[in-house]
């Protein structure tokens, strides 16, 4: 009997993979449609689960608080002096000041990150090699020293030369002498760094002694983070208080399907499937209608017409699914996500190298599976039933 | 053949291909973990916020520590960036 | 074991769209019974209710009322389920037009009703065979049915019905696109299965087949009732 049940199974599923052949015209817009649909969505998923997931990982040891002063809902230079209150507040560790902002390049349009590091005690800067290629990072004690990413040094057109000059507000300018190169493999976070020390941050930037851009508060017990963050913003009114759990939250929803891409990713799914629900609920045809009853009047139960449907939407979709999303692995984890590449880096002049490499969650698959595999069954369950239901002797 | 049989061999084929292609994320997510170590120390020492994806607006540079308002920084009302916020989904501030 | 009589109707009615304002009353207090190894033939004009009886005989569908049993199997008021099943082991059914799927084989149409009970594509195909040689459609095996003449299509037709090796054969119209020649051989096939021990009913106006020597009775249907039966020669 079992032996049996299996004979149906895959002599129905012989007859079905036959009918779909026949309309390969039909079947493979539909095959190609699907397939592109579970690429697109599929991609933009691992894409932004493994931005989201490198997010996570790295940021793990952004600072424990930062403090920003807010003006006209605007962040504004933060006065040195903000320290003074805070230091009663136990549990603080350090507290350091760092200047940082944007360098806009006229000559290239590029955009640099130029990072003030704070005077550390015992600073001796090559003792820092972290992600450092060559080199090491400024010292405080030395002015005009940098340490860049190999992108910005291709941005300024450097070659193998060290120094180069970048403009102060006034336009007078101000020198610089390159003393480390970071590893192409951070690009992901010093792609457009420019590091410095705190001095030479201030004045490129022009910014007034006992102002900086904000402050790193370091805690000794991560518990209490919280706690800390909440005291420091009630002895600072008017500033603006971001805990690294802050951070982490704003990098688990800044890639989801709720931006823009997502969205339109989402919604390309629905339509294309609207219009293969309706295409198939539309109405039989006298030819599926006379194949159906022909079938029925030859010994076919409505069970094994509703099989042979079944086995039609299965086959079609299971394959167009496994299609799509292989290729958007292939597409992410082989070509970097080229196709989003554009949009997610937009009119960036410097654009990150990184590689991408998702988790392989069931989850992930699941959900891409239930947003295109179950809504073509069930789209195609309704016309199935109605297929399977033609009266055998219609044909009579 | 039968054409069950094509199906059931093309879903080996496919599975097989999706084990080379898992079998590689694998070792490059080995790599790369060695790789986040060296980042995360980045992070530390320099103080980092923020990944460095898109340079074009503050507001996907540093989407982490950028204020509130960000987007309407250029000028009120200011449209946004297309693309790349076509891509980044507005920061939620708790 | 099958009983003596193989199509036992008593007091049978069948109403289409019963109930509702286009009903039609089909058969009126039908009875009669056909024997086991017995070639009758029904004839009527078209609208007498022919096709209807036939269907019944067909297990197409049950009676609105009467008894109908079909190879010993009691067919009135049976759920759709079961009459497929009996529709599947008891009969053959051969139409007027033939009612081939168009897109497939002359062996693919032969064998549709052995895809549902799991049959494997080896032995399909040695049923079939032995059929199409019978027929002496051998050379015709892996045509299209479109390719095929009326003659060919009747006999592949009839090939499709025995594939299940049914005791009852019923056929409607079964000449009516045929010239006299091919006519006489399609029914000397028909008659030829008889003869193999089946039962054939036979709906036609054609004299070929009602004059057929080895025709058992004729039934003449009008408005739904049987008028009178005649016995064959």
């Amino acid at each position: 009997m079992t032996g049996n049940r299996l004979g149906r199974l895959l002599n129905i599923l012989d007859y079905a993979l036959s009918s779909l052949g026949r309309k390969s015209l039909k079947n493979g817009g539909v095959f190609i449609i699907f397939t592109l649909v579970v690429f697109l969505f599929a991609s933009f998923q691992l894409v932004s689960r493994a931005l989201t997931e490198a997010a996570q990982t790295v940021l793990a040891t952004a600072p424990d608080i930062t403090v920003q002063q807010m003006s006209a809902g605007r962040q504004v230079s933060i006065a040195s002096s903000a320290k003074i209150p805070l230091a009663p507040i136990f549990g603080i560790k350090k507290i350091e000041e760092r200047i940082w902002g944007y360098y806009f390049d006229e000559s290239n349009g590029a955009n640099y990150t130029i990072i003030g590091l704070p005077a550390r005690a015992g600073d001796s800067g090559g003792t820092q090699l972290f992600g450092l290629a060559e080199g090491r990072l400024p010292v405080a004690s030395e002015r005009g020293q940098v340490a860049i990413s190999d992108n910005v040094r291709r941005q300024l057109q450097l070659g193998n030369r060290k120094h180069f000059s970048l403009f102060r507000p006034d336009l007078s300018q101000a020198s610089f002498a390159t003393v480390g190169l970071f590893a192409p493999k951070t690009e992901i976070l010093t792609a457009d760094l420019m590091v410095m020390n705190l001095a030479d941050a201030r004045d490129l930037f022009a910014i007034a002694d006992g102002f900086v851009t904000d402050l790193l508060v370091s805690v000794a017990n991560p518990n209490e983070i919280e706690t800390i963050a909440r005291k420091i913003s009630e002895k600072l009114p008017g500033s603006r208080v971001i805990t690294r759990n802050q951070i982490l939250k704003t990098y688990k929803v800044v890639f989801n399907r709720r931006s823009g891409l997502g969205t339109v990713c989402l919604l390309t799914a629905l339509a294309a499937f609207v219009i293969l629900a309706w295409d198939k609920a539309s109405g039989l045809s006298r030819e599926e209608r006379k194949e159906v009853a022909i079938l029925k009047i030859l010994g076919w139960q409505t069970s094994d017409i509703m099989l042979l449907r079944f086995c039609e939407s299965l086959s079609l979709s299971l394959l167009a699914f496994i299609s799509g999303y292989l290729l958007a692995w292939v597409h992410v984890v082989f070509w970097g996500g080229a196709l989003f590449r554009p949009i997610f880096l937009g009119w960036s002049v410097i654009r990150p190298v990184f590689s991408l490499a998702p988790p392989l969650a069931a989850s992930d698959l699941l959900l891409v599976f239930s947003l295109s595999v179950v809504p073509y069954l069930c789209a195609t369950a309704v016309p199935a039933w109605r297929a399977a239901t033609v009266r055998a002797d219609s044909v009579i | 053949m039968r054409p069950s049989t094509g199906l059931l061999m093309t879903l080996m084929i496919l599975s097989m291909l999706g084990g080379a292609v898992a079998h590689t994320v694998l070792i490059k997510r080995g790599e790369q973990a060695e790789n986040l170590q060296i980042l995360q120390g980045v992070v530390a020492s320099l103080g980092l916020s923020d990944l460095a994806l898109s340079t074009e607006a503050r507001y996907t540079r540093h989407p982490a520590v950028s204020d509130p308002v960000v987007v309407s920084m250029d000028h009120p009302g200011a449209i946004d960036h297309f693309p790349s916020t076509f891509f980044w989904a507005p920061v939620a501030r708790p | 074991m099958m009983p003596d009589n193989l199509v036992e109707l008593q007091a049978v009615t069948k109403i289409y769209n019963q109930g509702q304002a286009n009903e039609v009353i089909a058969l009126k207090q039908v009875s009669f019974t056909v024997a086991r190894n017995e070639m009758v033939c029904v004839q009527g004009p078209s609208g007498s209710g022919k096709t209807t009886l036939l269907s019944l005989i067909g297990c197409i569908f049950a009676p609105t009322s009467g008894r109908a049993t079909i190879g010993g199997k009691k067919i009135s008021r049976l759920p759709d389920h079961f009459l497929t099943r009996y529709r599947r082991e008891l009969t053959g059914f051969v139409f007027q037009h033939y009612n081939m799927l168009d897109h497939l084989t002359v062996l693919e149409n032969i064998t549709l009703p052995l895809l549902p009970l799991g049959i494997s594509p080896g032995d399909r195909v040695r049923k079939a065979d032995r059929l199409l040689e019978k027929f002496g459609l051998s050379h015709r095996r892996n045509f299209s049915v479109t390719q095929l003449s009326g003659g060919e299509l009747q006999r592949v037709a009839i090939a499709r019905a025995l594939i299940n090796d049914p005791p009852i054969i019923v056929a409607d119209e079964p000449t009516a696109h045929l010239d006299g020649k091919l006519s006489r051989e399609v029914v000397d096939m028909l008659a030829s299965l008889r003869d193999e021990g089946r039962t054939v009913v036979i709906a036609s106006h054609d004299p070929i087949v009602s004059a057929h020597p080895a025709m058992a009775r004729i039934i003449e249907v009008r408005d739904g009732i049987i008028l009178h039966q005649l016995s064959g020669r």
